[in-house]
Formats: C-alpha cells, sequence, structure tokens
C-alpha cells in the first residue's frame, strides 16, 4: 500500500483541527475535516481580540483556512458530523452525517469545548437582566459597540472572573485557566473603545502564566487603568437602572459595591457534550469531567490510532491550541510513515 | 487611631476619586497603579506591630482615594522612614516618599496628629537642624522633654549612653550652616488654618 494514500480524519475545524490538517497535508498525507458548524474557525472566528498581542484573531483564522483550501491533501467538510464508526483492522469505517462511509488510518479529535451555562449563578442575574453577558457575547458587543455613539457606551463595566470555575458547588474545581487572560484582554479593549468608561475585574487571583502573559495583564491595569478588586462578587440587584454589583474588597477586608451598566462573565470551558459521545465511538480516553484524557508518555494520543489537540483536551490558548494540532499531526505523520 | 468601626461602611469602588493617585504620580514620581499587592512592605516593615494601617493598605487606600482616612492615621507619624519597604518592593514603589507627601499634606492642612507632642517634636527637631545643621541627640531630648513636661522621660538612658561616650552633650555644628539656612528660608514649612 501506499502510504500517501493514508487518510486521516480531523473532527472539528477551530484551531486545533485546521493546524492539524494543514500540517497532515503538508506532509503528502490525506486529510479530511469535519466541521458541525457552518463556519470554520470555531470559537476563534468569534472573538473581537486577542491575547497576549493584540492581534486580529479572525485574520489568523483566515489565514489558516486559505493554507488549507490551497492544500489540494486537504478536504474540509462544514455542516458535517460523525454518525458512527467502527475499526476494521488497522483502520476506522466512519460513516458521516451525509451518509458517506470512508475510511480512515487514524483520527485527530479537535471537538473544542463548550461554556459553563452562566445562569446557573442565579446571583448574577444571567439570562434575568439585559446587560449581563458572558465573554463570549461580550465579544460580539465590542464589534457592534464599534459604530456606537460615545455617549451610549457603558461607563462602568464589571467583568467577574470564575464563573464555574473553581466552584465546587455549583460548577467545576479546576481553574479554566485562559479566562483570566480574556477578562483582561476583554477588559483592555472595553477601555480602548471608550477609555473613559471605568472597567472593574473582579478576581481571586489573576493567573498569568505564559510568555507575555503578566506584562500583557499588568499593562492592562496600568497603562489602561482597569481596576482589579479582590474578591468573588456576591450578588447583583438592578437599582436605578444599573446593575449594583456587591463584593468584598478582600484585600482590604471592606464591602465594595460598583453601579455598573455592564456585567461580563468570565464562563468556564467545560468539556463539549460531542466530545464525550465522540470518545465513545473512537475508543477515547475521557478524564473525570469529561475532557478527552491523555496516554501517559504520550500527550496527543488517547487510543489506538486516535490523537487530541485543543480544548477538548482542557481549556486552552490560541498558541496552544496550534501547538497540540501541530503536535498530534506530527505523531499521525509519524505513525503513517511506520505503517 | 483608626478603630474597625471607622473602617466598614460600603465602599462605592465607582465613585472613588483618582486625585490623590494623580497627586502622588506627580509628586512623589511612584505610580501606585504598579503595586502587585503582595504585601512584601508590609511584611518586612520595621514599625508594622506599631502601624493602624500597614504599608500595602495604605496603598490600598491610596487607590481608592480614601484621603481623609490617610491623613488622619497614625503610621503618617510612627513611620520611621526606614526604607525597608521600597528597598524590597518589586515594583519599586516609594513608600516613604508618599508617606512624606502625606505628612506634609496633613500638616499643611492642619490635621492633627493622632499622639500628643507629634508635631512639637518635628518642629524642635527641624529648628535644631536650621541652628546646627544636624541634630543634637542630648539637646533636642532636654528641649523635648521641657516642652512636653515629661521632665524624666528616658533620662535613664540618656545617662546610660552618656557614661559610654554616646551622648555628646554639647552640640556640634557644621562647617557651613549658611548653605542649611537658605534651605530653610527658600523653602519655608506652610501650614493653613
Amino acid at each position: 500500500m501506499n502510504n500517501s494514500e493514508k487518510t486521516a480524519l480531523i473532527i472539528g475545524g477551530g484551531l486545533a483541527g485546521l493546524e492539524a490538517a494543514n500540517k497532515i497535508g503538508g506532509a503528502g498525507y490525506k486529510a479530511i475535516l469535519v466541521e458541525k458548524e457552518e463556519q470554520l474557525g470555531g470559537i476563534m472566528k468569534q472573538l473581537y481580540g486577542s491575547f497576549p498581542r493584540w492581534d486580529n484573531p479572525r485574520e489568523l483564522v483566515d489565514q489558516k483556512v486559505k493554507m488549507a483550501q490551497e492544500n489540494p491533501n486537504v478536504t474540509m467538510k462544514t455542516n458535517t458530523t460523525v454518525k458512527s464508526a467502527h475499526k476494521k483492522d488497522q483502520t476506522f469505517v466512519v460513516e458521516l452525517s451525509n451518509n458517506e462511509q470512508m475510511e480512515f488510518d487514524a483520527v485527530v479529535l479537535a471537538t473544542g469545548f463548550d461554556f459553563y451555562d452562566a445562569s446557573q449563578y442565579g446571583e448574577y442575574g444571567y439570562g434575568a437582566f439585559d446587560n449581563v453577558l458572558t465573554a463570549l457575547e461580550f465579544e460580539a458587543k465590542l464589534k457592534e459597540m464599534e459604530s456606537w455613539d460615545k455617549e451610549d457606551l457603558p461607563q462602568v463595566v464589571a467583568f467577574f472572573k470564575c464563573v464555574g470555575s473553581r466552584d465546587r458547588s455549583k460548577g467545576y474545581p479546576y481553574c479554566s485557566k485562559i479566562c483570566c487572560m480574556f477578562t483582561a484582554k476583554e477588559a483592555g479593549l472595553m477601555k480602548d473603545l471608550n477609555p473613559d468608561a471605568k472597567c472593574f475585574v473582579f478576581y481571586m487571583d489573576y493567573r498569568a502564566a505564559g510568555k507575555e502573559y503578566e506584562e500583557f495583564a499588568r499593562s492592562v491595569m496600568e497603562d489602561k487603568h482597569v481596576r482589579y478588586v479582590r474578591g468573588r462578587p456576591a450578588k447583583v440587584l438592578p437599582e436605578n437602572g444599573k446593575l449594583m454589583v456587591r463584593a468584598e474588597d478582600t484585600l482590604m477586608g471592606v464591602p465594595v459595591e460598583v453601579a455598573a451598566d455592564m456585567i461580563v462573565l468570565a464562563n468556564a470551558m467545560i468539556p463539549a457534550e460531542s466530545t464525550i459521545e465522540l470518545a465513545g465511538i473512537f475508543g477515547a480516553k475521557i478524564d473525570q469531567y469529561g475532557f478527552i484524557d491523555y496516554i501517559p508518555g504520550h500527550p496527543t494520543q488517547t487510543g489506538d490510532r486516535v490523537f487530541f489537540a485543543g480544548g477538548c483536551g482542557f481549556p486552552v490558548e490560541s498558541l496552544g491550541a496550534q501547538y497540540q494540532g501541530a503536535a498530534a499531526a506530527a505523531d499521525v505523520i509519524a505513525l503513517f510513515t511506520q505503517d | 487611631m483608626l478603630n474597625t468601626a471607622d473602617f466598614y461602611h460600603v465602599l462605592r469602588i465607582d465613585q472613588t476619586s483618582n486625585s490623590l493617585r494623580e497627586e502622588i504620580k506627580e509628586h512623589c514620581h511612584t505610580d501606585i497603579e504598579m503595586c502587585l499587592e503582595c504585601g512584601k512592605c508590609s511584611g518586612g516593615c520595621s514599625n508594622a506591630h506599631i502601624f493602624d494601617i500597614t504599608p500595602r493598605k495604605i496603598i490600598q487606600l491610596i487607590k481608592v482615594g480614601e484621603e481623609a482616612k490617610l491623613l488622619k492615621m497614625d503610621a503618617l507619624w510612627s513611620c520611621v522612614a526606614c526604607q525597608l519597604c521600597v528597598d524590597r518592593c518589586p515594583s519599586s514603589i516609594n513608600i516613604p516618599r508618599i508617606m512624606d507627601y502625606l505628612r506634609e499634606k496633613a500638616y499643611s492642612q492642619g490635621v492633627p496628629a493622632s499622639r500628643p507632642n507629634v508635631e512639637l517634636f518635628h518642629e524642635l527637631m527641624l529648628n535644631n537642624i536650621k541652628r546646627f545643621g544636624r541634630v543634637p541627640e542630648a539637646l533636642l531630648s532636654v528641649e523635648f522633654n521641657i516642652r512636653s513636661k515629661q521632665y524624666t522621660k528616658d533620662a535613664e538612658m540618656g545617662m546610660k549612653m552618656f557614661f559610654k561616650g554616646k551622648l555628646n552633650p554639647i552640640p556640634a555644628r557644621i562647617k557651613n550652616i549658611k548653605q542649611v539656612q537658605r534651605m530653610f528660608r527658600d523653602i519655608p514649612a506652610q501650614r493653613e488654618g
């Protein structure tokens, strides 16, 4: 059998999946990428800004999509999901949602993540008050606000971190890892749109472990003058047309209040239901939460001929998703070369 | 001294003033937004045990513009400007310089110090510097004890120090006292009200 006819299935057309497809295709093997949505690019495509550099994330995605389109070895199928699959010797026989049946020599799961349902926190009023948004909704709102008159822009914006993460009672005990950074980014972008706006970030810790991360977060505080208040907000109540946020400033031990025009909840990244389903289909390992788990010593592998990349393994930033996509592709290429 | 009841009210942090922060940035060349809130200043402060508000909290109070509290806090007068805080601060925030600024402000606004005789001591000390160009400890102590009517304060220790040759009863004057006096003439102490 000619090795170059080996084919990999990549499930998920976000940044990690695109990276894996591009690398596998670039090495001369066939890569079929399926994406359940109409649009490629996943979460990245919906973002207004990026960290730790103030780049345009949509341009990055477009660049990756273009690379994939120009690569004759890469085929992308949007609006397509995996219906079923079974193993036949060294290949997976996969039935797609368009009833196509195909054979694959390896699978890369890059199914991404979901967001925690912020309405489970009744005290924050998500769903009850119009101006309480999730972080992803706020990214779209930032785009919308570009064209607003200055007087219509929110004057006071409060950002709540750890909504559904680091919460053993209503959410998940883990740290969702990237919310600190995207909250800093969103608060900074809000200040760029309206330098007169007062932005408050309520935090327990700010975790900026990454190249340029600390500098990025500090610049948001020191150069863009976003105020960080240590303490987890306890309640949001409507008052005179505003949203009154009540918290404790735990550094001072004093109760504090902010009358906010808008509240942005950094809701945790959680496992996608479709990931768990697909893991079952392909025999991938799942951890206690529903994220894909790795085989010890093989950080991109989760089963026999099954690899993974991106947020389906754990919350990851855009650079990390690209690393993981490339790493999973390297494993697939190595496997195909050995076959 | 402030007690907990003075502190415990809900602070509307969206309505706080930035003016003190800006003043300090201008006069002390130090940006308190650089504060990492690590507490190394308070942890190492040589006088934290007698401070009503410790250095990290002082920075926090500046952040929320609580000027009135800062001007009447006791720490203003119990800080000995030993420089340990700024020496250890990872952001090089010059807290002693900020304390100086706040002290000057409290003095010029006539905010009384929370413990007795503080102003008297500062006045006597500056006066001595004006006369001798340095601080003659023995003379200053005697003057202070007489003016504050605490005649025997530290007398025992003073005697011990004297017999060990640590205390010179005769004040010495620096050579170029004129320069010091010119300094005092050019920058007079200002006090309102």
